[in-house]
């Protein structure tokens, strides 16, 4: 497993170099304390998906470390089939302002370990709150090849008491140019939804079920099926999010 | 002369303050009279230090002043010379902050302002003369430490009668105990603005409204909030508080004596970092005769909302042989704070059960059409107003109601005493308007009036426009859409009187602090406004205070809700011009 | 009739005021035939269970009372029983002040009288309110009572005025103003009964 390549080291390095300064951040007088370094990590899916013989670990993070209006932030996701190796990592590492009351925007780099070959992208995106509470990150990536690509994502939290959460997520994912070496067509590529009924044991600890399902569109789809995969897999899942 | 006597004869024979401090056996609140001073003096040594608590049945560390927690209550006497010895045992800076005392700048205990701190292992010996009477209190003003335990009580006797009488004597320290490190909420705050939010309205609270407000109405409702991206449950930033009298649980129940018949005066100080209480005695009517120190004309109530920072003293006249519940409901009603008054130890009266929490209303969002609407004289500060302004949904004719009640109130008209609930210190329709428990008479900020004027009654000089702003959903609170730390200071000229307009534009409720000057807030009472130190506004209400800058240097002027003064609701304010007393020392 | 009432009493006052001394005034605005009519229309008489309006004439003594902001100088009062005793009350304060004997009950029942005339307006902290007859009217009607206790004087800032009471029978009574909040925050004093040797005079 190649997950730590030059450059994905170098990520890791950068990643790490940023986050060090917020760990001294110390008491400081009230005056000057409206302007500190905050930090935050939350593994939002960290789950087992129980899917027809092709079980897999997933992950979904993101944190940032930084001050009110400005960031240092990172997301990653990723799949690891259990009887094989990692199918998907990702990790985007990105300057986070605050432009409104409600939304960053980001901007910075993404890199995917996986699939094979290892790419990188230029990422520039907006994410916040809409109104009726729909939590969105919307962002534009230009590979290093130049193919452009967008991921609009949206989730909502329902409480059912003030401790049982139910999450509905939708990801789409939508290609300007068809990259036959990836397997994916030009429009809309694929899409994702899941269902999450989670249990806040407190707010870090929060073990969850659901269900994900996931369907490549249009010619993705056509790529998938020459290739003889499925098109759409549907999965249970469990998992614990944390968040601290 | 009865009731007086018998304070007396509880008092060290010697009669004063400082030696009723020894006697209590406050630990190290030494007394020595500065024999050269022809003046009374005393002398008081603080020390800041760690000490282990036990609160929730959980073992925490409380940061304290002089091993207690609440620290001990200051006896002071109007007049005499204050030599007070600061020391500080914490590993971190600290300081010690005497709120709503007049004194010069740089006794005024605020880091980075009046001094530069007390650094660790160091004492600092603040000097002042006591020039006031009544009930105040102190904290600690670095960092988050006031919430940690850093607060304790001031009490400085009169040198002439006070306009009322009483025969038993007792300060009630309202606080707000959580076992988490303060800078440990601040931070989850931070990363999750509704962290400690467990009150919220969820799935089952809607099948509840449809149930009885209908479907339409219901969906409509969480519409508009839900297009504001706020919520309604959002009345404290914080949960999991234990609400403490003089440092004692509910459960602990600090207890209080009185004989049937006597004047009881409780001396209430709100030391919270966060919470407003709603503060009843069930069975006893209360008179308040003392609002931020200053006397106020007697007024009788059956409760009060005492704001984050203010004091109140009241008159009490239990006459039966039974045990009273002194009832502090924070505001949120997460909670209760508890304590007893009784004619002997270890009789406890009925404890009454949570009153239901307020949810607040469309009134409370008001604040952005007030500000439009409000035709006062002042050209609009152009700092750049919030990026996203929480009025989406706001209804019209809440908006109307607003700016009429505004209108009224900048005329100093009055509530109408006709019974409707209404108090121009709320948003009409705002879910925050308190009602008492028995129905009766809940005390409201129009009903204070100054006992006794402390400055002649002249026109403001100018008017400067303060504007309550934050962003709830990342946990910034600043003044005019700025924090602190990207603000100038407020220049202010010595000898100037100064109308300061508060405009409300949050959701939350907000008590203002001014340092080193008194605060009258124009209820409409003319010359007989209130003297106060700490001034509530209300979300969606505009509020006027007006201020004889006399006091030369640098002051602290904030939110005393603690966690939205660290996060930037804080302006600097310099008083130019002026004799240099601060220096002179 | 209750209009009548009320336009005597203030106007009671208002001369009251312009005379400075105003002293018998009240009391024998009291004393007047026409009130005392108007007051037992109102089921009010001169006399009450511990007492009567005295001549001043035939006072047995004087005492004076002073009014602060808020408190009596004395706090406490010797008197025996049967004597009539000439109050003579001056309101060195700024605020309106009440001097009343009564018991503890009616005190209590004249302190929601009171509440009601100041949240009808006709009263204020620092007198009677001159522009609010019609106010006083409908106060009036309210509380079904003005301020015409027999046993009772208001006082306004920088005026004296004065009562005659005849003391009947030892009882437990008490002077006090019933203005709102006065009584409670400590505006009130003991009227001790004493054998005549103990009292001064």
């Amino acid at each position: 497993m190649h997950f730590i390549t030059t450059r994905g080291r170098l990520l890791a390095a950068v990643l790490a170099g940023a986050l060090a300064p917020a760990m001294l951040a110390g008491p400081v007088k009230a005056a000057e304390q409206d302007d500190q370094i905050y930090t935050f990590f939350q593994l939002d899916q960290n789950e087992y998906r129980l899917s027809d013989g092709d079980d897999a670990y997933a992950w979904e993070a993101q944190g940032w470390a930084g001050t009110d209006y400005d960031k240092l932030a990172f997301k990653t996701t990723g799949e690891q089939v259990i009887d094989g190796g990692l199918e998907t990592a990702e990790l985007q590492v990105l300057y986070s302002r605050l432009v409104t009351d409600f939304f960053d925007a980001q901007i910075g780099v993404r890199y995917d370990f996986e699939p094979d070959p290892e790419r990188a992208f230029a990422v520039i995106g907006l994410q916040g709150l809409a109104p009726q509470f729909f939590e969105v990150d919307t962002a534009l990536f230009i590979s290093e090849d130049g193919d452009v690509s967008a991921r609009f994502e949206a989730e909502y939290e329902l409480l059912i008491t003030q401790r049982l959460i139910l999450q509905p997520s939708a990801e789409l994912n939508v290609a300007v140019q068809e990259v036959e070496k990836y397997g994916t067509g030009s429009g809309p590529t694929d899409i994702e939804l899941g269902l999450r009924l989670r249990y806040e044991i407190t707010r870090e600890f929060a073990p969850y079920i659901g269900v994900n399902y996931e369907r490549d569109l249009f010619d993705t789809a056509d790529f998938t099926r020459d290739e003889g995969g499925d098109v759409d897999a549907v999965s249970f899942v469990a998992g614990v999010r944390i968040f601290f | 002369m009865n009731g007086e006597q018998k304070i007396m004869g509880r008092r060290h024979p010697s009669s004063h303050g400082r030696a009723l401090s020894k006697s209590l056996a406050v630990v190290g609140v030494a007394s020595a009279l500065l024999g050269a001073l022809p003046s009374l003096a005393a002398t008081y040594d603080l020390t800041i230090g760690k000490t282990k608590v036990n609160i929730t049945g959980k073992e925490s560390t409380a940061l304290t002043v002089n091993g207690t927690l609440p620290g001990p209550t200051l006896r002071f006497k109007e007049g005499e010379d204050l030599v007070i010895n600061v020391t500080n045992t914490l590993d971190v800076d600290s300081s010690i902050h005497w709120h709503g005392l007049i004194l010069p700048a740089a006794q005024d205990g605020v880091p980075g302002l009046s001094f530069d701190g007390i650094e660790p292992g160091t004492t600092f010996t603040y000097r002042f003369p006591a020039q006031q009477s009544g009930t105040y209190w102190f904290h600690s003003h670095s960092g988050l430490q006031e919430q940690a335990g850093v607060y304790g009580s001031i009490v400085i006797e009169p040198q002439n009668r006070e306009p009322f009488r009483y025969d038993r004597d007792y300060v009630v320290v309202l606080s707000d105990w959580h076992d988490t490190r303060p800078e440990a909420i601040l931070a989850n705050l931070k990363k999750q603005s509704d962290y400690y939010n467990y009150d919220q309205r969820t799935l089952m609270s809607f099948f509840d409204d449809a149930a009885t407000n209908g479907l339409d109405a219901t969906l409509a409702d969480r519409l508009a909030w839900g297009g504001m991206r706020m919520t309604p449950t959002d009345i404290a930033d914080i949960s999991g508080y234990t609400f403490l009298v003089n440092g004692k649980s509910p459960a602990q129940n600090w207890t209080g004596l009185f004989e049937p018949g006597e004047r009881v005066r409780l001396r209430f100080i709100n030391a919270s970092a966060m919470t407003y209480f709603d503060v009843r005695v069930p069975g006893l009517e209360m008179t308040v005769v003392q609002a931020d120190g200053n006397n106020v004309q007697p007024v009788n109530v059956d409760e009060f909302r005492i704001a984050v920072a203010e004091t109140y003293d009241v008159i009490l006249r239990p006459t039966e042989d039974k045990a009273y519940t002194i009832v502090a409901e924070p505001m949120a009603r997460t909670g209760l704070a508890r304590a007893t008054l009784a004619p002997r130890e270890g009789m406890a009266g009925p404890v009454p059960a949570q009153r239901k929490r307020p949810l607040l209303t469309m009134a409370d969002m008001g604040s952005g059409a007030m500000a439009g609407m409000d035709h006062n004289q002042m050209p609009q500060d152009d700092a750049a107003p919030a990026a996203e302004a929480p009025m989406s949904g706001m209804d019209h004719a809440a908006m109307g109601h607003t700016a009429m009640a505004n209108g009224a109130m900048a005329n100093g008209a009055m509530p109408a005493a006709d019974g409707a609930r209404q108090d121009p210190f709320y948003a009409p329709g705002s879910g925050l308007l308190p009602t008492a428990a028995n129905g009766g008479k809940f005390l409201s900020y129009a009903d204070l009036k100054a006992q006794k004027p402390l400055f002649e009654d002249r026109p403001a000089t100018r008017e400067i426009e303060v504007r309550l702003t934050g962003n709830m959903e990342r946990y910034i609170w600043s003044i005019n859409g700025k924090k602190y730390s990207a603000a100038d200071p407020i220049r202010l000229q010595y000898g100037e009187r100064v109308r300061f307009k508060f405009v409300n534009e949050t959701m939350m409720t907000h008590p203002m602090h001014l340092h080193g000057m008194w605060s009258l807030l124009d209820n409409g009472s003319g010359k007989w406004n209130p003297i106060k130190h700490t001034v509530s506004i209300a979300p969606g209400t505009t509020v006027y205070t007006e201020v004889e800058v006399d006091a030369p240097g640098k002051w602290a002027f904030h939110c005393h809700l603690l966690y939205h003064m660290a996060t930037g609701m804080f302006r600097e304010v310099i008083v130019e011009g002026g004799p240099q007393t601060a220096q002179a020392n | 009739m209750p209009v009548q009432f009320s336009k005597t009493f203030v106007a009671a006052f208002a001369v009251a005021a312009l005379s400075g001394a105003g002293a018998a005034l009240a009391a024998a605005s009291h004393d007047s035939g026409q009130d005392a009519g108007e007051a037992a229309a109102h089921g009010h008489s001169d006399a009450l269970p511990f007492g009567e309006v005295g001549l001043a004439a035939e006072a047995d003594r004087t005492i004076e009372i002073a009014m602060k902001d808020n408190y009596f100088e004395p706090e406490a009062l010797e008197i025996r029983a049967g004597e009539t005793v000439r109050f003579v009350i001056r309101n060195g304060g700024e605020f309106l002040h009440e001097f009343n004997i009564g018991t503890s009950d009616l005190h209590r029942a004249h302190q929601n009288e009171m509440k009601a005339m100041m949240e009808s307006g006709i009263m204020t902290a620092t007198g009677m309110n001159p522009d609010m007859p019609n106010m006083a009217h409908s106060a009036m009607d309210m509380s079904g009572h003005a301020h015409d206790d027999p046993n009772s004087v208001l006082v306004e800032p920088g005026t004296t005025r004065e009562l005659v009471w005849k003391f009947a029978a030892a009882t437990d009574l008490k002077f006090a103003c019933n203005v709102p909040g006065h009584y409670e925050s400590g505006m009130m004093g003991d009227i001790r009964f004493v054998k005549p040797a103990q009292a001064d005079s």
